[in-house]
């Protein structure tokens, strides 16, 4: 909490908009760039799931799903129906939101591992639908021709930075909407109910409607990602909802802290960059990575995020000592 | 018949476990700016009578809640509070990760609708009445249980309720702090919020209480000014079992 106020904060906050300007020119290979899109998109999705799974303690297992829907939602709207670009995306935000309250109302009202078994079941039925309706979603094969975005007559894909820039812009404004989000008056009911339910509600507190609200709160921005996503590959592949997509994202939320937002963020770029080094080791840089993830939450059980926490804590206590 | 005099009224609540009846067949009202207190020991139902008056984890079975001339035995807990009545629980609790100021800052949003000005009016106001304010920045989970208990106090408090729920608020607190408790209830009252008192303590529950209802296996035994519970034979019988009757008999 107190790393992003203060001094500290502004510096990190800086330092931060530096790196968003000079990366693009660091990023001058095609397959640095292609990754670095990816790492800011799952970054997007990893810390906007940190808001139902840390902050809200709900275990919904259909966030990467809220992704998925997003890419086919613009793609089916686009292809399909003709509908302008950009427009597709904002349909994409608001289906996948009805989408998200739906689900939220069906599960929240469970409890636990119920919670993981509805949300999970949910994607299970959204890939059986994929798959099936092949003359709307394009089946196992994906829907291929999803449109370029186009702005002012600009073609995002003549420029190789249009859309790193466009996945910038979106990770800022999510991570500012988190932020706000989880700071506020909301955010702080979430963690009340998370911890203590039965307080929070005799202090108030609707158990059913914060949690429905988290969850819609959390796809707006997931949804979004996805339909940028579709745009930037050209299609939306039912690959988005396999496991292992969820699982790396998951470990994203976890490696990085969760119920801090920034921790997520920043374990999405590592990862994703991680996994690019090791591009050489084969199959066996997953075993790596597992075992640098099972080693970290073994040994940082707060996560990535809390090691910065630890450091400005320690550098706090000695200003106090000096201070005497 | 409810009127304006009275701030609840509760009629016939019941609920059973399976074959095991918690509570029983319990009436009683209680009058504005009024503080009844229930005795009972331990298993008599009382705190499971707090729980279905607010619906919370669980309502009742049967019977009737009247709050301020709307039922309430149908709503959602968070309605409740919402209408103005408040709770606390027997073991001291706090949302811990949040400050104390956040603590209380909830009650006031989610309980009673405040924002911004008002709000901010109510929780000074508040971390004033409960001596919390040089504590408002700490974690809440850092507290001890006698600022938990005072923190969980003021959480329902700042949303102002007409009648607060307090279940063995003295539990676990030296005798100096028992006469804290003692005097911020009557404060609590005088601020004008009627209370319904759980209290094993019995010098602080019969100071305090204009009058006493004594529960046992689930059911209302008696009810009186604290004056005559303390010598109603079925009380003691109830409360302390033969052999501390004849103890007393004996004295």
């Amino acid at each position: 909490m107190t790393v992003f106020g203060g001094r500290i904060g502004l510096f990190l906050w800086m330092l931060a908009i530096a790196a968003a300007i000079v990366a693009p020119l660091v990023f001058t290979g095609g397959v640095s760039r292609n990754l670095a899109i990816l790492a800011l998109l799952f970054a997007v999705v990893a810390s906007n799931w940190d808001l139902t799974l840390g902050y809200a303690g709900i275990f919904n297992f259909a966030h990467v799903a809220f992704f998925g829907i997003g890419g086919y939602v613009s793609a089916i709207a686009t292809i399909h129906f003709g509908i302008p670009i950009w427009l597709d995306i904002l349909l994409a935000v608001a289906f996948v939101a009805v989408l998200a309250a739906v689900t939220a109302a069906l599960a929240v009202r469970l409890r636990g591992i119920y919670v993981a078994l509805v949300t999970f079941a949910f994607v299970q039925l959204c890939v059986a639908l994929i798959i099936s309706q092949k003359w709307l979603t394009g089946g196992a094969v994906g829907l291929v021709g999803v449109p370029d975005l186009e702005l002012f007559g600009f073609r995002f894909g003549s420029s190789a930075m249009s859309y790193f820039y466009l996945a910038e812009a979106l990770l800022i404004g999510s991570t500012l909407f988190l932020r706000w989000l989880v700071r506020s008056d909301f955010g702080l009911s979430l963690v009340a109910l998370r911890d203590n339910e039965a307080y929070a509600v005799s202090r108030g507190m609707s158990a059913t409607r914060q949690r429905v609200l988290a969850m819609v709160a959390s796809s707006l921005f997931t949804s979004a990602a996805g339909a940028v996503y579709a745009h930037y590959l050209i299609v939306a592949s039912p690959d988005v909802f396999s496991f292992s997509l969820t699982t790396l994202i998951l470990s994203m939320v976890l490696l990085g802290g969760t119920a801090t937002i920034f921790g997520p963020i920043v374990a999405a770029i590592a990862l994703t960059v991680v996994t690019e080094q090791l591009a050489s080791f084969g199959v066996v840089r997953f075993m790596i990575i597992a075992v640098l993830i099972v080693l970290t939450l073994r040994f940082v059980p707060g996560g990535l995020w809390s090691l910065g926490e630890i450091f400005t804590a320690r550098r706090g206590a000695k200003g106090e000592e000096s201070a005497r | 018949m409810t009127t304006t005099e009275t701030i609840i009224e509760v009629r016939g609540l019941g609920k059973s476990f399976g074959s095991l009846v918690a509570v029983d067949d319990v009436s009683f009202t209680i009058r504005r700016g009024e503080i009844l207190g229930i005795a009972g020991p331990n298993g008599a139902g009382k705190t499971t009578l707090f729980n279905l008056i607010t619906r919370n984890p669980f309502g009742p079975d049967r019977g009737e809640v009247v709050f301020d001339g709307h039922r309430i035995d149908r709503l959602k807990p968070h309605r409740i509070m919402r209408l103005g009545l408040a709770r606390t629980f027997q073991k001291e609790t706090s949302f811990a990760k949040l400050t104390v100021e956040q603590n209380i800052r909830l009650g006031g949003v989610y309980g009673a609708g405040l924002r911004g000005a008002a709000l901010q009016a109510a929780i000074e106001a508040t971390l004033e009445m409960l001596e919390l304010a040089p504590l408002r920045n700490e974690l809440a989970g850092s507290l001890p249980v006698f600022q938990t208990k005072h923190l969980m106090i003021a959480s329902a408090m700042v949303a102002r309720p007409r009648l607060l729920l307090l279940d063995e608020p003295a539990s676990g607190l030296n005798s100096i702090e028992q006469a804290d408790l003692q005097r911020l209830i009557l404060r609590l009252r005088d601020s004008g919020t009627s209370i319904l008192l759980i209290e094993h303590i019995l010098p602080l529950l019969f100071g305090v209480s204009e009058r006493v209802m004594v529960m046992d296996f689930g059911k209302k035994l008696t009810e009186g000014p604290p004056s005559e519970i303390a010598r109603d034979p079925q009380v003691i019988e109830a409360y302390l079992g033969g052999k501390a009757m004849e103890n007393l008999h004996a004295t």
